[in-house]
């Protein structure tokens, strides 16, 4: 990563608030949460269960729409936006991996690495190769006309990873990417994010219980009642 | 991979659902293809000309006119040429294998009506050299077995010969085939001076004259014409088109166009229900999946795609094979039921195909469109 990457503000939040309505009562999440995460940086989100981590990253893949407040990622308002603007937004700008890989049973892996590039205008011998490059990026070179239901949680994982980074998204975010898999298939994978923030200056927003996981991230922001708490460590 | 290979492993993903789904419409289509084949066929009366009149007596069919008229209708004006015929129905070696014998004038006919029945010059030739002779459609030649040269014996219902036989002998002279495969060929043409001449009753009366109007001539307006001829005659007439009088002829049975729609629409309303069910339910199934890729940037457009080229998808393979079997029906029902599944029946069983395909897809493609992400993802 570049010192320029490191200190170009790259996702901001300003004023955010966001809340839920439950049979008529109000339960607010966060009121005037602000954040700016740096251009190729790294960073952990941790916090109790129903501190929010999950409404944050929705909001961050523009899945969720904050009540007010503004939502910046590189030059794009993503609370401005409407959804389908939000969709193309994802398609070209965002990658994300889920903790149980969600991977379209009925499609080999190579197919579901290749779907977020069927949202582009890309011929499909292109297609076809930058599959094959990024498998080979993620150890599962070979495997391409192998189905999830027939690969271990960790190579399952390893498909979402190749999924997530195939079409060159400048913004990983990725949901308790290890909390489906024992510690030496977690590793692999947090290694593998590690590389793609470090070789290849993704920027990356994790979510995760793991404090384990957390130590592979440059930060941690620890979410307590609609607030950052961050604890800096050395990169 | 591309995008329509998507929605191929979509639909393909309980293979037996699918299948049972492909079913259904493929038979809903060959009922379709059977039954349209059936009204657009020799059967029916797609195949009828508008242009052709058909002079009748207005008590009934089966009443006869007197010969006299052929002269007042041939001087009308608008009348480019007249015919006349006379019918006799029978059967041939057994009561279940019913034949009609048109008995007209070779040349008369030839000229109103020989160009859609095929009638060429040779074959109004060899119908004229003996008076015994017919000419045999080929619907009607292939269904029996006949050949040229071969002699038949038909039994007439009701028309008796002066001997008191009803058995009418024929030599085959030669075999018509219409001009198009919709014609009605499951009939023979004889020499009218023939059945004429040799008739117990009826002598000099026909059954029908048949018109064609000059160029320019409104069928209409020279058949009310031609009936106010005769409007304060002992006989009078009615005279319509060959279209109207088959579609006459076959509502005196039942009105089978519409039961035939009827049938057509019951089963196309149950396909639609059936298939609208079935893919509200594997929509709902896969809701969480629909989550994922919103998720990945898929838009909405996208996904109401996806599901509408899936139900498209199972119309066209199921549609495509239930015409395939019509086809193949068509051809294996042989001459006698004058099945015709044309282009025109194949272009409307396409646009059915779309419309269904789209419209029950609707319903849960919209429902699939609309699902928010963060809902769909609760759906696991």
């Amino acid at each position: 990563m570049t010192d320029r990457h490191a200190k170009e503000p790259y996702i901001i939040l300003r004023d955010v608030r966001k809340g839920y309505r439950i049979g008529g009562e109000a339960i607010p999440i966060f009121a005037n949460l602000d954040l700016e995460i740096p251009r190729g940086d790294f960073v952990a989100i941790m916090g109790p269960s129903g501190s929010g981590k999950s409404t944050l990253l929705n909001m961050l893949a523009g899945v969720e729409s904050p009540d007010a407040g503004e939502i910046k990622i590189g030059s794009a308002r993503l609370d401005r936006m409407g959804e389908t603007a939000r969709s193309a937004w994802r398609a070209h700008n965002m990658g994300i991996v889920f903790q149980f890989y969600n991977l379209l049973p009925m499609l080999s892996a190579a197919e579901n690495v290749e779907l977020p590039l069927l949202l582009k205008p890309i011929p499909a011998k292109e297609r076809r190769i930058r599959v094959g490059k990024v498998l080979d990026l993620v150890g599962l070179a070979g495997r391409e006309k192998q189905y999830p239901t027939l690969m271990s949680g960790g190579q399952q994982q390893r498909v979402g990873i190749a999924r997530a980074i195939v079409a060159d998204p400048d913004l990983l975010l990725c949901d308790e990417p290890t909390g489906d898999l024992d510690r030496n298939s977690a590793d692999d994978v947090l290694d593998m994010l590690r590389l793609l923030n470090r070789e290849l200056g993704k920027s990356i927003v994790m979510v995760t219980h793991d404090p384990q996981a957390a130590l592979y991230a440059r930060r941690t922001l620890h979410l307590d009642k609609g607030r950052f708490v961050e604890k800096k460590r050395a990169a | 991979m591309r995008f329509l290979h998507l929605v191929r492993r979509n639909a393909w993903r309980k293979p037996l659902r699918t299948v049972l789904l492909i079913s259904c419409v493929t038979v809903a289509f060959l009922i379709f293809g059977l039954t349209a084949s059936f009204i657009n066929g020799a059967q029916g009366s797609a195949g009828a000309s508008n242009d052709l009149l058909a002079v009748m007596n207005a008590a009934g069919r089966t009443q006869p006119l007197p010969m006299a008229y052929m002269t007042r209708i041939a001087s009308e004006p608008g009348v480019a040429s007249v015919a006349y015929m006379t019918r006799l129905r029978g059967y041939v070696n057994v009561e279940k294998n019913v034949v009609a014998v048109s008995a007209a004038e070779p040349k008369l006919i030839a000229g109103v009506n020989g160009k859609e029945l095929g009638l060429t010059p040779e074959l109004v030739s060899a119908l004229g050299e003996t008076r015994d002779r017919v000419l045999v459609g080929q619907a009607l030649a292939e269904a029996q077995g006949w050949s040229v040269g071969q002699r038949i014996t038909v039994t007439a219902f009701q028309t008796a010969r002066k001997d008191g036989s009803r058995d009418w002998r024929f030599e085959i002279a030669g075999i018509f085939d219409g001009e198009n495969a919709n014609t009605d060929t499951y009939f023979m043409l004889a020499s009218y001076d023939y059945i004429n001449t040799a008739r117990a009753r009826g002598a000099d009366t026909v059954d029908a004259f048949i018109v064609r109007p000059a160029a320019g001539v409104s069928p209409g307006i020279l058949a009310a014409r031609i009936d106010a001829l005769f409007a304060n005659s002992a006989t009078p007439t009615r005279t319509q088109s060959e279209k109207q009088f088959l579609e006459a002829f076959l509502r005196q049975y039942a009105d089978v166009g519409l039961i035939i729609n009827l049938v057509v629409g019951a089963a196309f309303v149950t396909l639609l229900m059936i298939v609208v069910n079935t893919m509200v339910f594997a929509v709902r199934e896969r809701t969480f999946e629909i989550g994922v890729l919103k998720t990945l940037g898929f838009s909405s457009g996208r996904i109401l795609m996806l599901v509408l080229g899936e139900t498209l998808l199972i119309f066209a393979v199921g549609g495509t094979l239930g015409l395939i079997l019509a086809k193949v029906a068509t051809v294996l029902a042989g001459p006698a039921l004058g099945l015709v599944l044309s282009t025109v029946v194949l272009a409307k069983a396409v646009s059915i195909i779309v419309v269904l395909g789209l419209s029950t897809g609707l319903i849960p493609a919209v429902n699939a469109m609309r699902t928010p992400i963060t809902a769909a993802f609760r759906a696991r």
